[in-house]
Parts: structure tokens; C-alpha cells; sequence
């Protein structure tokens, strides 16, 4: 069953050398509870597809649908995690992660209940009280993770949630992250240029070509979970991707020559 | 000793070493005080200045004592600082939330973004004349001034505190669903808070120095107006034992009333 949607959609922006062709007539259909990866090299449009799927920025041409429902805005049916924790440091921890409750109307006692079962989820009970500036870079993605959470959203968006954190910190929240989505079957979409995480992580992973938008290929995943980074035929299959991918970056080091 | 004695052992040593420090520090700024004190009370002893220009500090200390006695300190005080509290509340009752739809709305900010920040370069003390002319010679007139030395101040501070919210912070709020009223109370607001700060505190101090100018310049009650008395009748020691008073009331708000508002930020958001 599609869950999400695009049709020709195009979006286009203004950067520092001219106009971008972030998004150029992609047309994708992402099933539900689709664990879905985006790879390609920085500046390629990755983010903007977030973007416009959590209804941030409109298209400038072509549709979403969501659940056969046009996008028209931000919804918490789809929640996107930045690179950046982007918890706020006015409240506590317990408070960032009730914070969208709280959004949709209810009450303090109530959300901060929920907020709490999120916390032991993610392993951050202790914490519950603490503020942000307290916390590692690993504990802050996860209280991001829990805030996301919350609204209970049938799409997760992750915009390179992990990519600033160190590599068994980031192993971990792999693992936490792959076992939530197999018992909860949520669809995710996650962005990154580390190909390996991608293989590690997806169902489906795409590259993005390097300047003009486009999906330039696919390739299923069909690897027994729960997997490692570290598992050969992972890292066979990740060769393959980064090969086409070198293919992309070379591209534009081609063109600043 | 176990583990858990020497984390223990560790704490206390640096507990120490911070009470230590700070201990030093206090001596520091005692020994340097006493001895500002001392070089005055020779200079003033050897009489190289005459006694009615440099007088000993401790007829500084008689004049301060006489003025509480009687209540010359107490009650200019309590009329500087009415018209302060009342001036200073008319500014931040329209400095915050105008200097917060400044930072949102882009018309208002070119319009009366712009006129604020020109008059801005004009003293507030030279809105006295037109403020005698307007309200004629009374408190409204003192009052007009010190509003006029504060509320640009608060409200550029906080426009440009909104204008400088990181743009992940309103991402991440939409995304989460907080909409047009919500993304103020909860968001901007709060995300504001510590540009709010500097604009109250600079505010503060704006509103305390048009006042004291206006009182100087315009006579009537009030601690500037007893710094022109002191003048007046050549009473150095009253002159300076109201500048203490002056700087006395000007630390104790700062310390108190900004810095309890400064720990709460700096608690939560880690600064310092």
C-alpha cells in the first residue's frame, strides 16, 4: 500500500552560484512501513526532499500526497529530525519531549506521562529532569528521537540525525532505531551521505545524482535484520552504491576544476 | 579506600580549591579598596587641595548618615525611583512586544524598525526641552524622558534577539506542531528570553542615566536634584556622598533584580 506520494515535483532554489534544481520531476512512491534511505553527495537535494514531505516548503511544481491526502503544510502525522538535536534549551528534557503533546492540547500531567514512557524507551529516565546543555550529542539525538516520537507519527523523517555523533554512539542508536522500526513499522525516511548507514538501515536506498535533482538509482535491500555495519555482505553491497556515488561527487570536483 | 571514597575524596578537594579561590579573590578586592581608602584619607590629611574641595572620607560618611537621619536621602530617593519604576514599566510594557513584532513583521521593521533606530542617536536628555514644552514643568516631563532613554533601547535589543532565533528552533516547532499563536507563547518568547534580558537590563541603565540628567537639569526633588543642591551650596561631602548613593542604587539593582534573571537563564541554557 503507497503511504507516500510524489508526482513530478519540482523544486528549485536560489544558492550562491546561480539556481538549484534540488528536486527535478521526481516521481516516487514510498509504501508503508517502508524503511526508505537517501544517499548522495552534499547540496544534492537530499534535504529538500525532507522538506517538502514535512510540508516546510511547498513545492514549486507537482504533488504529495500522504495517504492519498495532499500535503499542504507540516503535520505531526510526519515528524522530521534535523542533523542538529534542535532541542529547545528552555525547557527540560522531560518538557522537549512532551512539547508536542503539549502543541496538540493536552494537558500537562497527561503529556509529561507519555513523555516519561518515551524517555525509558529511549534509556534517558534518569535524565528526565536534566537540562539540555547537560547532555552528550548521543543523549540529545535521542531526547530529539523521543520528542519526534511522541506524536506517535506514522512517517519519520531524519534528516542526517547521526552524522555528528561518534561511530558507537551511532552504532547504538542503529540498533535502537532498527528494532523501533520493526515493532512499530513505521515509515521512515532517512538522509544521509554515509552509504554504509544506509545499507545498514533501509529497505530501499537512493542516490541522488550530483546537481540536477535527479534519482539517478535504486537498489532493494534485502539483508536478514537485525544487521550489523559490519557484515560482509553489507559492506559488498555498500561498495556498489559507493562506487556509483564516487561516480556523482566526481562530477562536480569535474566541474570546479 | 573504595571508589566511591575517592570520587568523594575528589569533589571535596575541588570544592576547596573553588572556595579557596574565591576567598582570595574577595582579599583582593578588600586590600585594594582599603588602600583607595587610605591614599584618600592621607591626600585629604596633607591638605594639598583645600579641605572644602577634597574632604576626609569620613565626613562623607557623616553627611550620608545625616542625610538618612533626617531623611533628605530617603525621601529624594523614593521620588527618583518612582518616577524610574514608572518610566522604566512604561518602556518594557512597550518595548517587549513591540520590539518582538519588529522582529517578525518585515514592513513595521522598515518603517518603525527604522525610525527607532534613528532617534535612538539622539541623547535622551535632549528630549527635555520638548517634554517641558509638551507636558509643562512637571513629573509627566521626567517621566517622558526617561521612557524615551529606554524603550528604543529594549525594543532593538529585543528585535534583534528575535531576528537571531535560530531558524532550526522554528523548524523544529512547526514540525511539532505548534502554529501562529503557540509558535509566539511558546517558542519565540521563550527563545527570546535571554535577548530580553540585555534589553531590560540596558533599558534599566538607559532609564537610570536619562533620569538622573533630567533631575540635574530640571530642579526639583530627587537624588540628582540634591547632587545640584550639594553644588549649590559648595557642600562637596553632600556632592559625593550622593554620587554613592547614586552608584549604591544603580549596583543593587543590577545585582539583584538582573542577576537573579540572569542565573535563571544561565541554568538552563548553560551559558557561563
Amino acid at each position: 500500500m503507497p503511504k507516500i506520494d510524489l508526482i513530478n515535483v519540482n523544486k528549485l532554489y536560489i544558492g550562491k552560484n546561480g539556481i538549484v534544481h534540488a528536486l527535478n520531476d521526481i516521481n516516487l512512491t514510498i509504501e508503508d512501513g517502508e524503511f526508505l534511505c537517501i544517499v548522495g553527495p552534499s547540496g544534492c537535494g537530499k534535504s529538500t526532499f525532507l522538506n517538502v514531505i514535512a510540508g516546510l516548503y511547498p513545492p514549486d511544481e507537482g504533488q504529495i500526497f500522504v495517504d492519498d491526502m495532499p500535503v499542504k503544510g507540516p503535520g505531526t502525522d510526519r515528524v522530521l529530525m534535523f542533523q542538529e538535536p534542535a532541542l529547545f534549551p528552555w525547557l527540560n528534557v522531560l518538557q522537549n519531549v512532551a512539547f508536542g503533546l503539549r502543541m496538540a492540547g493536552l494537558l500537562k500531567e497527561e503529556s509529561y506521562e507519555r513523555a516519561r514512557a518515551l524517555l525509558r524507551i529511549v534509556k534517558l529516565s534518569k535524565f528526565e529532569n536534566s537540562w539540555i546543555h547537560e547532555l552528550s550529542g548521543g543523549m540529545k539525538q535521542r531526547v530529539a528521537l523521543a520528542r519526534a516520537l511522541a506524536l506517535d507519527p506514522n512517517i519519520l523523517l531524519m534528516d542526517e540525525p547521526f552524522a555528528a555523533l561518534d561511530a558507537q554512539t551511532r552504532d547504538m542508536l542503529h540498533e535502537e532505531l532498527e528494532l523501533l522500526w520493526l515493532e512499530t513499522g513505521k515509515t521512515i525516511i532517512f538522509v544521509t551521505h554515509n552509504v554504509r548507514e544506509a545499507v545498514r538501515l533501509g529497505s530501499r536506498v537512493i542516490l541522488m545524482t550530483a546537481r540536477d535533482g535527479k534519482i539517478k538509482k535504486e537498489y532493494k535491500i534485502e539483508l536478514p535484520r537485525p544487521r550489523h555495519i559490519e557484515d560482509t555482505e553489507l559492506i559488498k553491497i555498500a561498495k556498489i552504491i559507493r562506487d556509483d556515488l564516487r561516480e556523482e561527487v566526481l562530477k562536480i570536483s569535474e566541474e570546479v576544476i | 579506600m573504595s571508589v566511591h571514597g575517592v570520587i568523594k575524596k575528589v569533589e571535596e578537594e575541588k570544592k576547596n580549591d573553588l572556595k579557596m579561590r574565591r576567598l582570595k579573590n574577595f582579599f583582593i578586592k578588600l586590600v585594594f579598596f582599603i588602600i583607595l581608602f587610605l591614599l584618600w584619607s592621607i591626600l585629604a590629611s596633607i591638605e594639598y587641595w583645600s579641605n572644602f574641595l577634597f574632604p576626609q572620607p569620613k565626613e562623607i560618611f557623616i553627611t550620608l548618615w545625616q542625610g538618612l537621619r533626617d531623611g533628605t536621602f530617603i525621601f529624594a530617593i523614593y521620588a527618583s525611583m518612582k518616577r524610574l519604576i514608572i518610566g522604566y514599566f512604561i518602556s518594557l510594557i512597550i518595548g517587549l512586544p513591540l520590539g518582538l513584532c519588529l522582529g517578525r513583521i518585515n514592513w513595521l521593521n522598515e518603517t518603525i524598525g527604522s525610525l527607532t533606530l534613528g532617534l535612538q542617536a539622539l541623547p535622551s536628555i535632549c528630549w527635555l526641552p520638548l517634554a517641558v514644552l509638551w507636558f509643562g514643568l512637571n513629573e509627566m516631563a521626567i517621566i517622558f524622558v526617561v521612557i524615551m532613554g529606554s524603550v528604543l533601547a529594549i525594543a532593538l535589543s529585543v528585535r534583534d534577539g528575535v531576528t537571531s532565533i535560530s531558524p532550526i528552533f522554528l523548524k523544529a516547532a512547526r514540525v511539532l506542531g505548534a502554529n501562529n499563536l503557540k509558535l509566539y507563547t511558546h517558542v519565540l518568547i521563550p527563545a527570546t528570553l535571554p535577548s530580553i534580558l540585555t534589553g531590560a537590563r540596558l533599558g534599566w541603565t538607559f532609564a537610570w542615566r536619562s533620569l538622573m540628567a533630567a533631575e540635574l537639569l530640571y530642579v526639583s526633588t530627587g537624588l540628582g536634584s540634591i547632587l545640584m543642591m550639594g553644588r549649590e551650596l559648595h557642600d562637596m561631602s553632600m556632592v559625593i556622598s550622593t554620587m554613592f548613593v547614586i552608584i549604591g542604587i544603580g549596583l543593587f539593582f543590577d545585582r539583584f533584580l538582573f542577576g537573579k534573571f540572569e542565573h535563571y537563564i544561565s541554568i538552563r541554557w548553560g551559558t557561563k
